[in-house]
């Protein structure tokens, strides 16, 4: 809920930087467990090509330079995959850098950390390691700095859609989302996941801008793909409750009378652009990869560069890798792609599917909507429809898989059994983890009962997986419960931070209000009081909060009258009559010690978002003193004390505050001096 | 006879009040014509030859005389009295046994040079239920009588929400009817993915509507005006039957959806055929058909240019008066008017019939009604005057509206004021904004 002025951007931005991407590699959800269990999502082969070389290719085919992947989740294994990749070569026009870390738990960490490393220099792409785009941002670039060279540091984002209409397949409705804009301006006013929603629901205040034409859509597909300004990073340091885009999109969005920024979108008509967001949209990807909807990325293109990616594509979308051999009678109907060294038996009917390299698969075999990744053995007679089968797999002799069905890494099913809609088999148990934990509190004499039934859990069940089969069925990851489980999470989740987030936002703006009014009408400060604490017991704020935003809403006081553009000095003399104005509405508030030290932080939180005023930092301190606001003890203890960043150990090098201390030291002297007297 | 024309005159002009009290509203002087004679025109003019005419007893005879001499329609005058607090919808239903087709209801303050047929080819391409005019609304520039400043804009605006081709009607509502947000239900974001939603629009209040809507009304009582209740409840309607049908058959929905099948634009058997076999299509993105099915279908003809005004206010009434010359071909000044050759007559002025302008008198961008005499030397601009008025020498009036047979005394000087009817104005009067 802070503004932030970033000075520094306004007089570096007329010359060009190399363009920056910013690349998270972790999906922070557990959508793809089992199967990212052991691999994480970003290298989970798409049409035989890791996901995360999709986005790369993306990045480094609309004219990005350097890209920052930040990995967290298995980053040994994307590293050691990057590593080994063309990106990493010396030649590439798009230097990656790796940066991992196993505290990241949201996109929150990810751009705070961006922020804290000063890791970008101008406008950047976010976007994350499982998007599959040909969109060339260019345009949007290009009409994302018109806006910000327009009006400086207003819009911070520019999202980036594609139109495609309600039911298209490669929109699921749990990605869903609709978008109120402004027709002329490209402004999103509204932002919103649909799912579970009957209806839709647009606040009124959003239409009062001076536009007289909105657009509703609902035709849009959110890539996942943003243009930021460096704000971006800023804005989440400032919010610690910001943890995905959607929860920075809607503060913005919220919170726009008061902080200022604007988003904006941009619709691409042509371009192609999908997150892998769960299976249902891996299959649909998959398949508009293999019906060359996301040309120049066609699987025969080989853009990775890698030896045995080659493979030739004939008509009816049927690609063949080196070394494939396809039995007598076998057909290949369309959209098919088989990787290298792939043997197929005879009277096969493959159709609509992707199989990997160096796979084996017997006679009488029947393939629709199968995706079937590297080293997979499928004995004849196997009846598979849309359903994932991961590195080496077994299936054996007339296993039949239904719709939806999953088996991860390893896993082997059969003789003759048939698999459920939507059955997902792995060889981690279910319990596992749960398991690992309770083991860690359990003492050592658990009762062996609970061992005995554990290693009875353990075994696989021949009914489930076939009396040769190996693997544990995974009942809560069928595709539908899963949705629903992430929608739970977002029920718990999602709206209650939002209503707190914005109930303390509507309180600041109260305050300002009532300050505001208390300044044209000349209240009382008694009244102002008055005011405060009925708004404090409307929206149920503490007490403590109260004190934070009645000091910011004070400091940002001058900036709300004159614009943010207002000089240091002029600013301070501004605020110096308001403090002495409204001094006895702060006696109120600020009483106990931990008052004044609440009072100091929001003051020193206030100045690191407004460098260019810490001059007027030492004049406030000053005058707090001054007016017995703050006592010199407190107003040490928090110099001495409070140091939390790198930019407050900056803060408190300030030679006006050093000079401040100083003063204050020598007058504790001299007072103590006059009492021994 | 594939439509029937209403014209609505039996509103009071309760937002003008300053010149209805003398002059019923479908008689307000325009351009020197009835404000009435403007939708008639329009009417005759696209071909119509009869016309239901709904007005009041106090205005019935001069609008009869005027159907008679100014048009060729032949003319249905239907009285309503005034004080019966009639709405639109309720006249509507007033006159339901002299409706035997489908309806045009036009309203009688509308001044427009819109294409009606734009219009009527929607209604008729669609089959629709209702298909409608509105124009994106105008700013009055000229200063009004009476008004000190600019017209405060903190009118309710109403929020028009339109299909991507801009003319399906698929959202209505007044700001003042919303609470804290704007609802839309889902299904219809699946059906019309991009709805535009529009603020800045005036409806022209020209309707089309089908005849099953007349009967509509008359089962329902409780509408009594068109604009206010039957059309958001129509756009509404739209695509309230395919969510009734998903519930329990109870004996209310089944009722409901009778009456909603009943005001649905029925396609008959040949039509509906012919809209299966035809690869024609109302929409694209999904596999739906035409309409998604839908039988009730409301449109809208919006005019991004051209004149389209409804005289409902005073503001609206000056600036009617400015444009009108432009819509009839009659000479500016009425051959009858007897002007010396030693005055001013501006090009952009009208005068009617037997006036009489005097030496040195100067009109410019006025209107002069019928039988006003303008004596030496006197000075307007701007402004309206009436039929018989009589303004002496010397006088100066200045943006101003002068009622029918009022007196300006001479010299006297007037600026943006209404001098009502049969007013005396004293030669030493100095008006100014009053």
């Amino acid at each position: 809920f802070t503004a932030v002025v970033a000075i520094k951007w306004l007089t570096d931005g007329e010359e060009e930087q190399p363009l920056q991407a910013v690349l998270v590699a972790d999906s922070f959800n557990r959508r793809f467990f089992p199967i990212s269990k052991d691999q994480p999502r970003a290298l989970l082969p798409l049409a035989n090509v890791a996901m995360i070389d999709y986005t790369l290719e993306f990045l480094t085919s609309t004219g990005v330079q350097e890209t920052f992947v930040f990995c967290c989740w298995m980053s040994n294994k994307i590293k050691e995959h990057l590593l080994k990749s063309k990106w990493c070569r010396p030649t590439s026009p798009n230097v990656v850098r790796i940066i991992t870390s196993d505290l990241y738990r949201s996109l929150g960490d990810v751009l705070r950390d961006v922020d804290a490393k000063a890791l970008v220099r101008s406008d950047f792409i976010l976007v994350y390691g499982d998007v599959v785009s040909n969109i060339d941002v260019t345009q949007a670039l290009q009409e994302h700095r018109q806006r910000r060279k327009a009006e400086k540091n207003i819009s911070v984002m520019t999202m980036i859609f594609k139109q495609s209409s309600p039911g298209h397949k490669s929109r699921c409705e749990e990605d869903d989302i609709i978008v109120a804009m402004d027709s002329k301006t490209k402004r999103v006013l509204h932002y919103q996941r649909t799912q579970g929603l009957k209806k839709l629901q647009f606040p009124m205040n959003i239409f009062h801008s001076v536009s007289d034409e909105f657009e509703i859509r609902y035709d849009l597909l959110d890539c996942h793909i943003s243009i930021c300004s460096p704000q971006v990073a800023e804005l989440f340091t400032d919010n610690f409750d910001y943890q995905t885009r959607n929860d920075f999109v809607r503060g913005i969005l919220v919170n726009e009378e008061i902080l200022g920024n604007q988003i904006h979108l941009y619709v691409t008509m042509d371009g192609y652009g999908a997150r892998v967001s769960n299976l249902l949209m891996y299959d649909a990807v998959s398949s508009d990869m293999v019906r060359r909807w996301i040309y120049p990325l066609t699987p025969e293109a080989n853009f990775t560069d890698r030896k045995g990616q080659e493979c030739t594509h004939s008509r009816h979308n049927v690609y063949r890798g080196a070394g494939v051999s396809l039995g007598h009678g076998s057909h290949m109907a369309e959209n098919v792609l088989i990787g290298r060294d792939t043997s197929i038996g005879a009277n096969c009917h493959i159709s609509n599917s992707v199989i990997g390299s160096n796979c084996t698969i017997g006679d009488n075999v029947v393939l629709d909507r199968a995706y079937v990744w590297n080293g997979v053995h499928i004995a004849s007679g196997a009846v598979i429809r849309q359903s994932v089968l991961c590195d080496g797999v077994k299936v054996k002799e007339r296993v039949t898989l239904n719709r939806q069905c999953v088996l991860a890494y390893n896993v082997v099913v059969g003789p003759d059994i048939s698999l459920p809609e939507g059955t997902v088999v792995s060889m981690h148990h279910p319990d596992e983890e749960d398991e690992e934990d309770e083991d860690e509190f359990l003492s050592d004499g658990a009762d062996n009962s609970s061992n005995q039934a554990k290693t009875k859990l353990k075994a696989f069940s021949a009914a489930e997986v076939g009396a040769e089969g190996k693997g544990y069925i995974w009942r809560p990851v069928k595709q539908d419960d899963t949705e629903d489980d992430e929608l739970v999470q977002c029920l718990w989740g999602e709206t209650s931070s939002c209503i707190t987030t914005g109930v303390y936002a509507v309180f600041q703006t109260e305050v300002l209000g009532t300050l505001q009014r208390g300044m044209e009408e000349n209240i009382s400060c008694d009244n102002l009081v008055l005011e405060i604490n009925s708004l404090k017991y409307a929206y149920n704020i503490t007490l403590k909060e109260v004190m934070q935003v009645l000091m910011r809403v004070v400091l940002e006081f001058p900036f709300q009258q004159q614009g943010p553009q207002l000089a240091a000095v002029q600013y301070c003399a501004l605020l110096l009559r308001l403090l002495k104005k409204w001094a006895p509405v702060f006696r109120n508030y600020v009483k106990r010690a931990p008052d004044q030290m609440d009072c100091l932080e929001s003051l020193e939180e206030f100045f690191l978002e407004h460098e260019t005023h810490w001059g007027a930092m030492v004049k406030v301190l000053m005058e707090l003193y001054q007016l017995d606001i703050l006592e010199e003890e407190l107003i040490m203890r928090w110099f001495s004390d409070g140091v939390t960043s790198a930019k407050s150990r900056q803060l408190r090098k300030n030679p006006g505050l050093l000079k401040f201390i100083q003063w204050l030291e020598e007058a504790e002297d001299e007072s103590s001096e006059e009492d021994g007297q | 006879m594939e439509l029937q024309a209403v014209v609505m005159a039996a509103g009071g002009g309760s937002r003008m009040m300053d010149l209805t009290y003398s002059i019923p509203k479908p008689l307000l002087p325009i351009g020197n014509k009835p404000l009435i004679w403007y939708p008639l025109s329009l009417l005759e003019r696209v071909g119509f030859e009869e016309v239901i005419v709904i007005t009041t007893k106090e205005a019935q005879k001069e609008v009869q005389k005027l159907l008679l001499t100014e048009t060729k329609l032949k003319p249905d005058i239907v009285c309503v009295q005034e004080d019966a607090d009639m709405g639109t919808a309720d006249a509507l239903r007033h006159i339901q046994q002299k409706i035997k087709t489908d309806v045009l209801v036009v309203s009688c303050d509308l001044i427009t040079d819109a294409a009606l047929h734009e219009v009527v080819d929607l209604f008729r391409v669609h089959n629709a239920t209702l298909s409608m005019l509105m124009s994106k609304a105008h700013e009055f520039t000229e200063t009004v009588p009476g008004q000190k400043g600019k017209k405060k804009a903190g009118e309710q605006r109403d929020f028009v929400g339109v299909d991507d081709s801009g003319k399906r009607l698929l959202f209505m509502a007044n700001e003042a009817d919303l609470d804290e947000d704007l609802v839309i239900r889902k299904s219809i974001m699946r059906r019309h993915p991009r709805m535009h939603i529009k603020t800045g629009l005036v409806d022209a209040h020209l309707y089309c509507l089908k005849r099953s809507v007349i009967d509509f009304l008359a089962e329902n009582k409780s509408i009594s005006s068109i604009r206010g209740e039957l059309v958001p409840c129509l756009v509404r309607k739209q695509f309230s039957k395919f969510s009734s049908l998903q519930k329990n058959k109870e004996e209310p929905n089944q009722n409901m959806k009778k009456k909603d099948n009943h005001i649905a634009s029925a396609d008959d058997d040949l039509l509906e055929l012919a809209l299966n076999r035809s690869c024609w299509n109302d929409h694209r993105g999904d596999m739906c058909g035409a309409y998604h099915g839908g039988k009730l279908r409301c449109y809208v003809h919006i005019m991004e240019e051209g004149m389209c005004y409804r005289v409902n206010t005073l503001a609206a009434y000056i600036e009617a008066n400015r444009l009108a010359s432009k819509l009839f071909e009659e000479p500016a000044i009425h051959p009858s008017a007897v002007i010396s050759e030693r005055s001013v007559v501006g090009s952009d002025s009208i005068i009617g019939t037997y006036c009489q302008i005097a030496e040195k008198a100067s009109v410019k961008r006025s209107t002069i009604g019928a039988s006003t005499t303008i004596k030496e030397k006197a000075k307007i601009t701007n402004s309206i005057i009436m039929n018989g008025v009589t303004i002496e020498e010397g006088c100066n009036i200045q943006g101003s509206v002068i009622c029918s047979h009022a007196t300006i005394c001479r010299g006297a000087d007037i600026k943006y004021c209404l001098v009502g009817n049969s007013q005396r104005v004293e030669a030493e009067g100095d008006q100014r904004l009053p």
